[in-house]
């Protein structure tokens, strides 16, 4: 697990609330109001997206929404940035193929 | 079209712009602040380190104490910030464009001051758009702010201030550090930073750089190789990691494109892409100003102060203070930035290899190589004194504008004196009462208590510690040298917590006496 519980500086994590999530159908937990990012990298998640044209993986890197890299189809909305938007109960998240949630060649 | 108008327009609510809009509003502007992101506070709250400085820079406070600190003044004068509002154009005019939610405001300011801040910088290597490599920035971001690591193993690239602290913060937050590395072939920043990574065994790889990021869909290795004065990889040279994280720590540069979209005269220095502004802020374009790392990369500490120059100036722009009002508080604040502005790590001295302390002492050369000061260096710095009763022993070898240790003795066994870059000298006139204080209060966690013969043949050593599980009276483990190697058995006998100490315990270990001077850290069996 790569959550912290507690932590010398910061204490222990405050309590929040559980909710689920489905990441390209399957069903996942995390914390409401998170970014769905943490919420990903909890559950082993790495890879966000791959480009367009080479098909390379992408995933976290800024972590503050400048990048653009973590972006992923979100509530069927594509180039959500997940580092930043909150995790909401229920929300669908889906790897991102260039800008559709269909694998391409 | 709707325009809203504003006295001050203030873009970025870090600690640059807060502390603007904190000025001007205490001189009777309403000022509105926009900030993109959902908290204010810029990157402050991610900052878990307590600071360095003077009382008045608040020294030995931690960066997210001083960011509740910043948000409640705003508060109590009425300063207006709105967030997840991004400024997306300043044009001639002062107008400035934000977009809300789905939407696009147009406002009017007759004073504008942006504080947007930097962005990291990134180096390419074979494998560097990989998931798993991260900024410096996003590790601190993950564990300090959303309570989750960023990896397990991680290889940390840059040895300024940024890998430094955020190399010590991944090893609080339970990741291993597998190795620091840098281009560079002296670390880059404070030697007191380095020499707590150092101890926990984190090795240091300076003239050396990453070479490959291994892994198909995620990081699950690194190469780093020397490289040469051409700053090529010499072959050979590699070395392999398993990892699953890489963390860019090579900088940031100034998010100055405001600034240049509303025509203000730029410069392209070292420090990246700036406008060209007096001391107090003022741009080419007459009331538009900037202030913090915006207007050239510096800290936290200096950004506030620059923030607070600019708001009363602005005050003065705007006819809310007389210039003779503005003039006082501006020098006043200046002293203040000036000494922040002082020692080795002076922005003149960037750079540049400073062989000598300000005392004439040489500058410990295993420090800035390998991380750590050697045991043959280490007895030359004035803080580091022998004595048979307890007494702190000061690793402060370099001059940084720093003096909260001098304030933290009672007894008056520390001295810095005028010059608050000087390094702290024990006077062993004074007699220490062994309080501990002096070692919770270094923001550098430079500063150790020893006793020679506590029991026949054995001694003890406090140390700062900021980790957990904490340790336990009677635990037995291993001390290690300042450069992370095992140097002999210890038993912990005494742990001190204090809220004083602000969650910098005080670990006391027994070790033979004539391990005093060279243990310095402790880890459990």
């Amino acid at each position: 697990m790569n959550r912290i519980e507690n932590h010398p500086i910061l204490g222990e994590t405050p309590s929040r609330n559980k909710v689920t999530f489905t990441y390209n159908g399957q069903v996942m937990e995390g914390y409401e109001g998170e970014p769905i990012s943490v919420a990903l990298k909890a559950n082993g998640v790495m890879a966000h997206r791959y480009t367009a044209k080479k098909h390379e993986p992408r995933g976290i890197f800024c972590a503050i929404g400048r990048c653009t890299d973590c972006v992923m189809i979100v509530n069927d909305k594509p180039n959500v940035r997940t580092c930043i938007t909150p995790l909401e109960a229920g929300m669908k998240v889906q790897t991102q193929y260039g800008v559709s949630a269909e694998k391409q060649d | 079209m709707k325009i809203e108008r504003y006295d001050m327009i203030v873009v970025g609510a870090g600690p640059a712009g807060l502390s603007a809009a904190i000025e001007a509003a205490k001189r009777g502007i309403k000022p509105i602040v926009f900030d993109e992101n959902q908290r204010p506070g810029g990157q402050l709250f991610k900052q878990i380190h307590k600071f360095f400085g003077s009382k008045e820079h608040k020294a030995k406070i931690r960066g997210f104490k001083i960011g509740e600190e910043l948000l409640a003044e705003a508060e109590q004068y009425g300063v207006k910030v709105v967030l997840n509002a991004t400024v997306i154009g300043l044009y001639p005019e002062k107008e400035v464009t934000v977009r809300i939610g789905d939407e696009v405001k147009h406002y009017k300011g007759d004073a504008v001051l942006v504080a947007t801040g930097a962005a990291e910088n990134m180096v390419n290597f074979k494998g560097w758009t990989l998931p798993g490599v991260i900024g410096a920035g996003a590790a601190q971001t993950m564990m300090n702010l959303h309570h989750i690591k960023p990896g397990n193993r991680v290889l940390m690239l840059g040895s300024g201030n940024v890998g430094l602290v955020v190399s010590f913060q991944l090893l609080q937050s339970g990741c291993e550090v597998v190795a620091l590395a840098d281009a560079a072939p002296r670390v880059g920043g404070y030697g007191v930073h380095a020499a707590k990574v150092s101890r926990c065994g984190v090795p240091f790889y300076l003239s050396h750089t990453i070479v490959e990021a291994e892994g198909t869909d995620h990081v699950t290795g690194v190469v780093i190789g020397q490289v040469g004065p051409d700053w090529k990889v010499i072959p050979g040279t590699e070395k392999h990691f398993d990892v699953d994280t890489i963390c860019l720590a090579v900088g940031l540069s100034p998010m100055s494109q405001l600034l240049k979209q509303a025509g203000c005269k730029m410069a392209d220095t070292k420090g990246g892409y700036v406008p060209v502004c007096d001391e107090d802020g003022a741009t080419s374009v007459p009331g538009v100003y900037a202030a913090g790392d915006v207007s050239g990369i510096e800290e936290a500490s200096s950004a506030m102060i620059e923030g607070r120059m600019s708001g009363a100036t602005i005050a003065e722009y705007l006819g809310y203070i007389t210039k003779e009002e503005k003039e006082s508080r501006v020098n006043e604040l200046e002293a203040q930035l000036d000494t922040l502005r002082q020692g080795m790590f002076a922005p003149k001295n960037r750079g540049k290899l400073v062989e000598k302390t300000e005392e004439g002492i040489d500058v410990s050369m295993n420090l800035l190589e390998k991380g750590y000061v050697a045991q043959d260096e280490i007895e030359r710095y004035p803080g580091v004194t022998k004595s048979k009763g307890i007494h702190p022993v000061i690793e402060c070898t370099q001059n940084i504008p720093c003096n909260p240790c001098q304030d933290a003795c009672k007894m008056g066994c520390i001295m810095i004196g005028k010059n608050i870059t000087s390094l702290p000298a024990v006077d062993s006139n004074h007699k220490c009462i062994g309080c501990g204080m002096c070692v919770a209060s270094c923001s550098g966690q430079a500063i150790f208590l020893v006793e020679e013969d506590v029991e026949p043949g054995y001694g003890e050593v406090t140390m700062p510690y900021e980790f957990l599980p904490l340790p336990e009276v009677g635990d037995k483990g291993m001390a290690y040298g300042r450069d992370g190697r095992e140097v002999c058995a210890a038993e912990v006998t005494k742990v001190r917590t204090s809220k004083a100490f602000d969650h910098t315990n005080l670990l006391t270990i027994k070790v033979p006496n004539e391990m005093l001077m060279t243990a310095r850290f402790y880890k459990a069996k």
